[in-house]
């Protein structure tokens, strides 16, 4: 409700911009869930919107062709069902994934391909190979809360997408260390994440208990991939139109 | 008889255990190889030397002098290196296959760009043997096809149009970098990490530096010269990577890859900083061999095997990161990881050489 909230402050926002009527806040299909993210305004890209109609995102980080769902012979998913919601978009995608690359070596990249490619916001799958490669927590963490802070600075948004839902990774220490790092650095960065291990694991639970079994590669599929382009669409759509934070009160 | 150790073996065998290092993510002992403090890494060096090692065979005097036997003794060494990576890679998605069900994690099979591999075989198959798919940390090999493939046009420009040679790979290399250009994945939809059009420029200046005529001549006279202008740029550079003193890429003028340090690209900092670091370095071979006899015929081995110890290092590595990542690495982990790991390594260019004794015997 927050998020359709946000949609009618648009008029707010920008008078001049798109027509409540050409726009529509994508829906997420009942096979994927509960949309596993906050309504976390994307300033910058509602910028871009509002100036430019036009979004650029920049894909990082390991299988982030994967993410952006769809098959190989059409436009990428979320590019399709953003294009789709929002009448007159021009979505630019533009994915720089190696896979295998540890958080710091994805921020520095990061940082080439944003003062080549200049994007209005990054899609940022992080913590995985951290994780398996055992980087130390708060190494992992300083290395991402620089890089998001650098993102502010530089008028560009940033959502993490979360780490996978596995439960034979519910018992690894180090897998769910730096997944509750991540939890901490929304918080205290005010980014959005898509948690798709919460939202996996409702599904694999909702699962069990109407008695299918779970299959050992659960959430790892084309159909779990179109769920994350979905996620990733109702993410930014909300974000653009969603409305800012108030400022802090004054000090006393 | 496998030649004695020289500088050329030495620094290839350094070069193969620092990818071997670099190439476990997290390994303690990654933070002692020089990337640590040089802005280029063992892979400017693996394709320097490359190119170096190509240069000694153009002109050795067991070098075809017929261009065409030349360029097809050429074509079959790219051949060879690409029979490598298709050979590499299909260990590691074994390797990958494997860990995931012997550790009931299928997340292993997305791991390093398998994922395509496993969920749309048919396609990707294709992408692998057209090396417009790389697994990740199986990227360098399918560069270095391409370099073997130029190989033979290298040969025939050094032989017919020597003075064109390091002009039209400037030229190919500043075009890719103002346009920008590079080589792209498919299916799934990306770059090379390794852009070919602007690595080509390392192999060729190996390529020249290896000869004594033309460029290679000149720095060979000057060389005490130009080694009192690299080291600063080796000490400021070595500094500026420890404090992490680099500009913001979104300040730097257009076209900003001639301006920041990029690995993908080989931007222009990372090719002066290499090339002042082998200024300088190739006058410490001669100081410390002498010292460690050991060292330098164990590092002169790798090196003279290079694509043999290269693969297995490459398999080797993935190994040790499925360890790593099963029993969570630590100290003595990584330590017996990377020991075993250089253990084999120097079994595997022992095996190469006995190999080549019993076949000049037989």
């Amino acid at each position: 409700m927050a998020a359709l909230g946000g949609l009618l402050q648009l008029a707010m926002i920008s008078p001049a911009a798109v027509a409540q009527s050409d726009r529509q806040l994508p829906t997420v299909s009942k096979e994927c869930g509960e949309f596993p993210g906050a309504d976390t305004p994307l300033p910058n890209s509602a910028a871009a919107l509002r100036d430019r109609k036009q979004l650029k995102i920049l894909a990082i980080g390991a299988s982030s062709a994967s993410m952006l769902g769809g098959t190989r012979d059409s436009m990428p998913l979320l590019e399709q069902i953003l294009e789709r919601s929002i009448k007159g978009l021009d979505v630019e995608i533009i994915n720089r994934g190696v896979s295998g690359e540890l958080a710091a070596a994805a921020a520095e990249r990061l940082k080439i391909e944003v003062a080549l490619n200049h994007p209005d916001v990054i899609l940022w799958q992080v913590g995985t190979n951290d994780a398996f490669a055992g980087v130390p927590v708060e190494e992992f963490e300083t290395t991402v809360k620089d890089m998001l802070q650098w993102l502010k600075k530089h008028h560009v948004d940033a959502i993490l997408i979360g780490l996978h839902y596995m439960k034979q990774l519910a018992t690894h220490d180090h897998y769910q260390a730096i997944r509750a790092s991540l939890r901490r650095l929304v918080a205290s960065e005010g980014v959005l994440r898509i948690g798709r291990y919460e939202s996996t694991e409702i599904l694999a639970r909702t699962m069990r208990e109407d008695g299918h079994p779970e299959p050992s590669n659960f959430g790892l599929n084309e159909a779990a991939y179109d769920c994350m382009a979905q996620y990733l669409a109702r993410a930014i759509a909300v974000g653009l139109f969603a409305k800012p934070p108030p400022p802090p009160p004054p000090m006393p | 008889m496998p030649r004695q150790a020289n500088a050329v073996d030495f620094w290839r065998g350094f070069a193969l255990v620092s990818i071997f290092v670099n190439h476990i993510p997290g390994v303690w002992y990654e933070r002692l190889t020089h990337r640590n403090v040089s802005i280029s890494d063992s892979a400017e060096l693996f394709v320097f030397l490359a190119g170096w090692s190509l240069g000694l065979l153009v002109s050795s005097r067991s070098a075809p002098t017929n261009s065409a036997l030349l360029v097809f003794r050429l074509g079959g060494r790219a051949v060879t290196i690409y029979a490598a990576q298709i050979l590499i890679s299909s260990i590691a998605l074994a390797l990958l296959a494997s860990a995931a069900y012997a550790f009931d994690n299928p997340l292993l099979l997305e791991w390093h760009n398998a994922a395509a591999i496993f969920q749309e075989p048919a396609l990707t198959h294709i992408g692998l043997v057209l090396l417009s798919h790389h697994l990740g940390y199986f990227d360098i090999l399918p560069l270095y096809v391409v370099l073997m493939l130029t190989a033979p046009a290298i040969a025939m420009l050094d032989r017919f149009a020597r003075p064109l040679l390091l002009p039209l790979s400037f030229a190919l290399y500043g075009a890719a970098m103002i346009v920008p250009f590079t080589a792209r994945t498919w299916p799934v939809e990306g770059q090379w990490f390794f852009n070919p059009f602007t690595w080509q420029t390392m192999f060729v200046l190996g390529f020249v530096l290896s000869r004594n005529i033309g460029l290679g001549a000149i720095v060979r006279c000057h060389i005490d010269w130009l080694r009192i202008v690299a080291l600063p740029i080796v000490l400021v550079t070595g500094v500026m990577v420890v404090m992490n003193w680099f500009p913001d890429p979104t300040t730097l003028p257009e076209p900003k890859l001639l301006f920041l340090n990029g690995k993908s690209f080989l931007t222009p900092i990372r090719l002066l900083q290499f090339l002042a670091l082998i200024a300088v370095f190739s006058a410490v071979y001669p100081l410390f061999a002498p010292h460690v006899p050991w060292l330098t015929e164990f590092m002169s081995s790798l090196g003279r095997n290079s694509l043999n110890v290269f693969c297995v290092a490459s398999v080797l590595s993935l190994l040790g990161q499925i360890i790593r990542y099963r029993y969570v690495g630590s100290f003595v982990l990584d330590t017996a990881v990377v020991l075993v790991g250089i253990s084999l390594l120097w079994l595997t260019a022992t095996v190469s050489e006995w190999r080549e004794r019993q076949k000049s015997q037989a």
